[in-house]
C-alpha cells in the first residue's frame, strides 16, 4: 500500500506492505538506520521516534498507522549547519555515550521531554527515560546532559 | 617514580569520546545497519531439546525452498567446526549431539529473511532425546547423564575443570581453633549480558577466495584464527573487521565467532555477501551467560574480629560447553577469600557441564559471584560481634606491604584503606548506620551496607600478556593509530588517542584511530579482563615515543641543536633561538631527511608465576581496589527494595580519561544493581524462561539511584602514567553492598541472587510453573521486513526545514 508521511520535514510517499512496522519502514524502506531495533516488543526504546509531537516506540506502530503523520527521527535532529544540536553536544560533553546503540532513542526521548517540559527536575528526566534501556552508562551522564540542555535553553529564552 | 608527577597536557584532563559525534548523530553503523548489494540473509536451525542425539539431518528439502541459496551443517567445516579455548568442545554447528536448547544445528542463506526461515523450517531434523542434567551439584554423581565429551583419564566426563586452588597454611586446623566460625552457603544465578545490540555478523567473499568478516566481537584475532581453522583457509585470506559494537560486557566472544564461521561458510559457498542478525529472542536463547555458582564458605575469626581462616568451595555451572568458564573458575578461586589477611586459606573451585544453556565470559569473570559470598559473610561476622562493618574491614583488609592469601607481597599501588575511609565519609555512614539501626517503622525500613573488593589486573596466570600498537603521520599531517585491542563501547579508543597525543605533543583532534582490523592491527591477545588501558595503553605509549624520537631528531636537525635542547609550545617545536616552528614543518623536514614517520610499539606484562598444583604464587601483576556503600529502602509488606543512593570509591591508578572512567563505574554499578535485585535467567529443565526484555528485566533510569563516585589514584609503576583499570571491578562489590544494606534494614540475610521480592520478604522462592514455550516460540519468530534496494518505491518531495533547533 502507499503510505504518505512527513519524515524530518520531507514529504514522502512510499509503497510498502501493510503489515510492517514504522521501524521497518524507516530502516528498510527509507534507509534511516539511525533508529535502532533492540527488542521489537516496545521494551527497550532503541527505536524511539517522535510522531506528531509524541515519543513512540516505532516497533509498536504499524506503518499504515503512520500514514499522514509527521515523524522526526535522529537524522532530523541536528543544528542548522548539520552538526550536533545543543542536546547532542551535551551528550558528547557530559560523557553520556558509550557503545551508543541506545543513544538515538535517548536523544529522541530527551527532545520529546524538553518539548513538553522545558524545566524538568532530575527525577522527571529519569521518568521520561524510563522506557529507554541503556546497558552501558547507568544513565547518570545522560540525565546530566538533558538537565544541562534544559538549563541552557531556559537561559536562551530568558 | 618521577614520570607520575609530571604535569600532563591531555592524559587525565577533560576530553571527549572520539566516537561520540557519530553516535549522537545516528551515523554510527552497527551490523544491522549494513547493506551490501546482493546480500543474503542467514538463519540457524536451533535445538528445541536440552540434550539429544541428532539421528537424522536432511537439508535437501530446504534447498528446494524458493529463495534459499545454501544450507550448511557441521559437515561443511574442517573437523566438523570444532573450536573453543581453553577447551575445544564446541562445534560451529552441532555435530552428532545437541546439549542445550538453542544450540545451532544448521544454517540457511536465502534471498530474504522470510525465505531463510522457510528454509530452516523445511530441514528434516530428527532428535532423539537423551537423559539431561540440570543440577550442577549432581553433575559428578556416578549415575549423572554424561554431558561433557568422553575422556580417557578415568575422570568424570561432566567435570570441566577442577581444583582451582588457593592454599595457605592449614585452614582446617586454624578453623578448629577459632572461637567464631561462620558456615554459610550462597548461590548466584545466571545473568544475561543484555547488550542492547543483538548479535549479528556480515561476511563478504573476496576475489582471491578468502573472506572478509564484519563482526562485533571483542577479539577479532581469535575470530580470525577460528575462521582459518574451521574453514581451512590460510590466515592471510581471512580478514576480520570490528564495526561499531553495541555493547558486549564479555558476551560477544564465542557466540559471534560461531555466527562468523556460519555466515563465512555460506558466503564462500554462494559467492555472495551473507548477513545474520539475531532477534532479541534468539539472542537470549542462543547466547552464553554469566555462570550460576554454588558456594560454601567457612570463615573463622577471633572475638575481637580478627579474621584467621577462610575455607571456600565453589561449583560453577558452565552449562553445555566450556567457553571461558575454566578461566572464570580460576579467577573466582583467586578472589574467593576477599581482600583480607588470613593465617590460613583453603579454596577449591571446579566447574561442571550441565544442559542449562552455557556460560562464558561476563564482566567481573567469577569475582562478582564470590564477592557476594565473602562480603556478606564478613558482614555477618561484624553483626555477630557487634563491630561496625567498616571498622571490621579496616581491621582486616589488605594494606601496603601485606602478603595476600596466595603469597603475593603488595609492594605498591594499594589504595584500599583510602577507598574505605573515603566512602565512609562521603556516604555519611556512621550517622546513617546508627539511625537506621534504631528504626521501628514496620512498613518501610532503610538500611546502609558496604562491600569491598580487589580484582587482579589483566590475564594473570591465564596466559601470555602482551599488546601491540602502530602510529603513523599521514600526508595531511593527521596521525593514524591502530591497536590490537578493541573498543566495544568501553572508551579505549579515546584512551589510546589521549596517550598518543600526550607522548607526541599534538592535539587529540589531529589523531584518528582506525577500526580494529586483522589486516592492519598487531595481534595483542584478547580484549578481555579489563586489560586494554594498561596493555594497549603501554603499547600505544611505546609506539608514540618511537615516533616522537624520529620527529625530535628532525626538529633538532632543522633547529640546529641537540634534541635535549628542544622544548614544546603547544604542538610547535622551539629551539635555542626561541623561534616556534610548526609541527607540520618538522614533519616536512623529517620527510626531506628520508625518515619514516611511522612506528610500532609493543608491551609485555611483567612475568607472573602461579603454581596450580599448590595454589601459591603471584596470580596477577597487581590489583585494583574498591569500596561501595548502598543505601536502600525495603518495603516490608512487599519485599520490594529501592536503592536510594550508591557511593563508590575505587583505586584504579592514574585516571587517563576521567569522563570515560566515571561512565564505566556508573555503568558497572548499574549492572551490579540489576544482578542484585532483578536480573534472573531461569533454566527450567533446560528451557530458558526469559526471552525478551518484558521478562528479563534490566535496570531502567528510575531503578538506578544517583551515584556518587570518586577515584583513588594510587599509581602503578607498570601502568601507563600509573594507570590501572576499571571496567570489570566497577560491578563486583555492588550486589553484596546492596545485600548488606537489605540485611541492615530487615535483619534478614538473603543468600541467593537475585534478591527478588519473595526472597527478601519470605526468604524462599515462589516457583512459577516451568514452560518450554518461551524458548520454542523464540526460535520460530518470523521476520517482518527486509532491507529494500536504496531509493526503490520511495517518492521524495521537496525538503523542508530540517534543523529542529537553532
Amino acid at each position: 500500500m502507499l503510505i504518505q508521511l512527513t519524515v524530518n520535514g520531507e514529504t514522502i510517499a512510499v509503497e510498502a506492505p501493510p503489515d510492517i512496522t514504522l521501524l521497518d519502514l524507516l530502516r528498510d524502506y527509507l534507509n534511516l538506520t539511525g533508529t535502532k531495533e533492540g527488542c521489537a516488543v516496545g521494551e527497550c526504546g532503541a527505536c524511539s521516534v517522535i510522531m506528531d509531537g509524541r515519543l513512540v516506540n516505532s516497533c509498536l506502530v504499524l506503518a499504515p498507522q503512520a500514514d499522514g503523520s509527521e515523524i522526526v527521527t535522529i537524522e532530523g535532529i541536528h543544528a542548522p549547519d548539520g552538526g550536533p544540536n545543543d542536546l547532542q553536544q551535551n551528550f558528547i560533553d557530559y560523557g553520556a555515550v558509550q557503545c551508543g546503540i541506545c543513544i538515538p532513542g535517548m536523544i529522541m526521548a530527551g527532545e520529546a521531554l524538553l518539548m513538553h517540559n522545558p524545566h524538568p527536575t532530575r527525577q522527571e528526566i529519569r521518568m521520561a527515560l524510563a522506557g529507554n534501556l541503556c546497558r552501558c552508562t547507568g544513565y547518570q551522564q545522560i540525565v546530566d546532559a538533558i538537565e544541562a540542555t534544559a538549563k541552557q535553553r531556559q537561559g536562551e529564552m530568558g | 617514580m618521577s614520570h607520575f608527577t609530571q604535569p600532563t597536557e591531555y592524559v587525565g584532563r577533560p576530553a571527549r569520546r572520539v566516537d561520540a559525534l557519530d553516535k549522537v548523530m545516528g551515523r554510527a553503523k552497527y551490523i544491522a545497519d549494513y547493506r551490501v548489494p546482493g546480500m543474503l540473509h542467514a538463519r540457524c536451525l536451533r535445538s528445541t531439546l536440552p540434550h539429544a542425539r541428532i539421528v537424522r539431518l536432511d537439508v535437501t528439502p530446504a534447498l528446494k525452498v524458493p529463495g534459499v541459496r545454501a544450507v550448511i551443517t557441521s559437515e561443511d567445516f574442517v573437523d566438523h567446526g570444532l573450536y573453543g579455548f581453553p577447551v575445544k568442545d564446541k562445534y560451529m554447528l552441532a555435530y552428532q549431539k545437541v546439549r542445550y536448547v538453542g544450540e545451532p544445528i544448521a544454517a540457511v542463506a536465502a534471498d530474504t529473511p522470510q525465505a531463510a526461515l522457510a528454509g530452516v523450517q523445511a530441514i528434516v531434523c530428527e532428535l532423539e532425546p537423551l537423559p539431561a542434567l540440570f543440577d550442577a551439584e549432581r553433575a559428578l554423581d556416578p549415575d549423572a547423564p554424561q554431558v561433557g565429551p568422553d575422556r580417557t583419564d578415568g575422570r568424570h566426563p561432566n567435570l570441566k575443570s577442577d581444583h582451582m586452588l588457593v592454599c595457605k597454611g592449614d585452614a582446617e586446623s586454624e578453623l578448629a581453633d577459632c572461637p567464631i566460625v561462620l558456615d554459610r552457603r550462597y548461590f548466584t544465578d545466571w545473568q544475561e549480558h543484555a547488550y542492547i545490540e543483538p548479535e549479528g555478523v556480515l561476511a563478504i567473499p573476496t576475489p582471491e577466495g578468502g573472506i572478509l568478516v564484519y563482526a562485533p566481537n571483542q577479539s577479532p584475532f581469535i575470530n580470525q584464527g577460528n575462521l582459518a581453522m574451521t574453514l581451512g583457509l590460510p590466515h592471510n585470506l581471512v580478514r576480520v573487521i570490528q564495526p561499531t559494537v553495541g555493547g558486549s560486557f564479555g558476551g560477544k566472544d564465542d557466540i559471534i565467532y560461531e555466527s562468523s564461521a556460519q555466515v563465512a561458510k555460506l558466503a564462500l559457498i554462494t559467492g555472495r555477501p551473507v548477513r545474520m542478525v539475531f532477534s532479541r529472542e534468539e539472542s537470549l536463547v542462543a547466547s552464553y551467560k554469566r555462570d550460576a555458582m554454588h558456594m560454601h564458605i567457612r570463615l573463622g575469626a577471633d572475638r575481637d574480629g580478627t579474621l584467621r581462616a577462610c575455607w571456600f568451595r565453589g561449583i560453577l555451572d558452565s552449562g553445555a560447553y566450556a567457553s571461558e568458564t575454566p578461566f572464570t573458575a580460576w579467577r573466582a578461586s583467586i578472589h574467593a577469600m576477599g581482600a583480607y589477611r588470613y593465617k590460613a586459606c583453603d579454596v577449591d573451585v571446579y566447574c561442571v557441564y550441565t544442559n542449562n544453556g552455557y556460560a562464558g565470559a561476563f564482566r567481573g569473570f567469577g569475582n562478582p559471584e564470590v564477592c557476594f559470598a565473602v562480603e556478606q559473610t564478613v558482614d555477618e561476622l561484624a553483626d555477630m560481634l557487634g563491630i561496625d562493618p567498616i571498622d571490621l574491614r579496616l581491621k582486616n583488609c589488605l594494606r601496603l606491604g601485606d602478603e595476600t592469601a596466595h603469597g603475593q607481597k603488595l609492594t605498591e599501588s594499594m589504595g584500599l584503606v583510602e577507598c574505605l575511609t573515603t566512602v565512609r565519609r562521603i556516604s555519611d555512614w556512621d550517622r546513617k548506620r546508627a539511625e537506621y539501626s534504631r528504626q521501628t517503622d514496620t512498613d518501610k525500613r532503610r538500611g546502609i551496607g558496604v562491600a569491598i573488593m580487589y580484582h587482579g589486573m589483566s590475564l594473570g596466570a591465564e596466559g601470555a600478556d602482551y599488546a601491540g600498537a602502530t602510529i603513523a603521520v599521514l600526508p595531511d599531517y593527521s596521525v593514524d593509530l591502530t591497536s590490537g585491542l578493541t573498543d566495544y563501547g568501553t572508551g579505549s579508543r579515546t584512551v589510546f588517542t589521549l596517550i598518543a597525543a600526550e607522548e607526541l605533543g599534538v592535539r587529540p583532534e589531529r589523531i584518528r584511530i582506525q577500526r580494529p582490523d586483522t589486516n592492519t592491527a598487531i595481534e595483542s591477545g584478547p580484549t578481555v579482563a579489563s586489560r586494554t588501558t594498561v596493555l594497549g595503553g603501554n603499547a600505544m605509549r611505546a609506539a608514540a615515543r618511537n615516533l616522537r624520537q624520529t620527529l625530535d631528531l628532525a626538529a633538532a636537525d632543522l633547529l640546529r641543536c641537540d634534541p635535549q635542547q628542544l622544548i614544546r609550545v603547544g604542538e610547535a617545536y622551539v629551539g635555542p633561538d626561541e623561534e616556534a616552528v610548526a609541527w607540520e614543518k618538522i614533519v616536512d623536514h623529517a620527510r626531506e631527511m628520508g625518515l619514516i614517520l611511522s612506528a610500532h610499539g609493543k608491551w609485555e606484562a611483567p612475568k607472573i608465576v602461579w603454581d596450580h598444583h599448590h595454589g601459591r604464587g603471584t596470580p596477577y601483576m597487581a590489583y585494583v581496589y574498591g569500596a561501595q556503600v548502598a543505601e536502600v529502602e525495603v518495603n516490608m509488606r512487599t519485599g520490594s527494595t529501592q536503592v536510594l543512593h550508591i557511593w563508590a570509591v575505587h583505586d584504579i591508578g592514574k585516571v587517563i580519561f576521567p569522563q570515560g572512567a566515571y561512565g564505566q563505574l556508573y555503568g558497572g554499578i548499574t549492572q551490579g544493581l540489576g544482578y542484585a535485585l532483578i536480573e534472573q535467567i531461569s533454566y527450567r529443565n533446560g528451557y530458558i524462561q526469559e526471552t525478551n526484555f518484558e521478562s528479563y528485566l534490566i535496570p531502567t533510569s528510575v531503578d538506578v539511584p544517583e551515584i556518587t563516585a570518586q577515584f583513588v589514584e594510587s599509581a602503578y609503576s607498570y601502568g601507563p602514567y600509573g594507570a590501572k583499570n576499571i571496567a570489570e571491578p566497577s560491578l563486583v562489590p555492588t550486589a553484596p553492598a546492596i545485600a548488606n544494606a537489605i540485611a541492615h534494614a530487615t535483619g534478614r540475610r538473603v543468600r541467593e541472587l537475585p534478591m527478588n521480592l519473595e526472597r527478601v520478604l519470605l526468604g524462599h522462592d515462589l516457583q512459577p510453573p516451568a514452560s518450554t514455550k518461551p524458548a520454542q516460540i523464540a526460535l520460530s519468530i518470523a521476520p517482518r521486513s527486509m532491507p529494500q534496494p536504496a531509493g526503490q518505491s520511495v517518492v521524495r518531495h521537496a525538503a523542508a526545514t530540517n534543523g529542529r533547533r537553532s
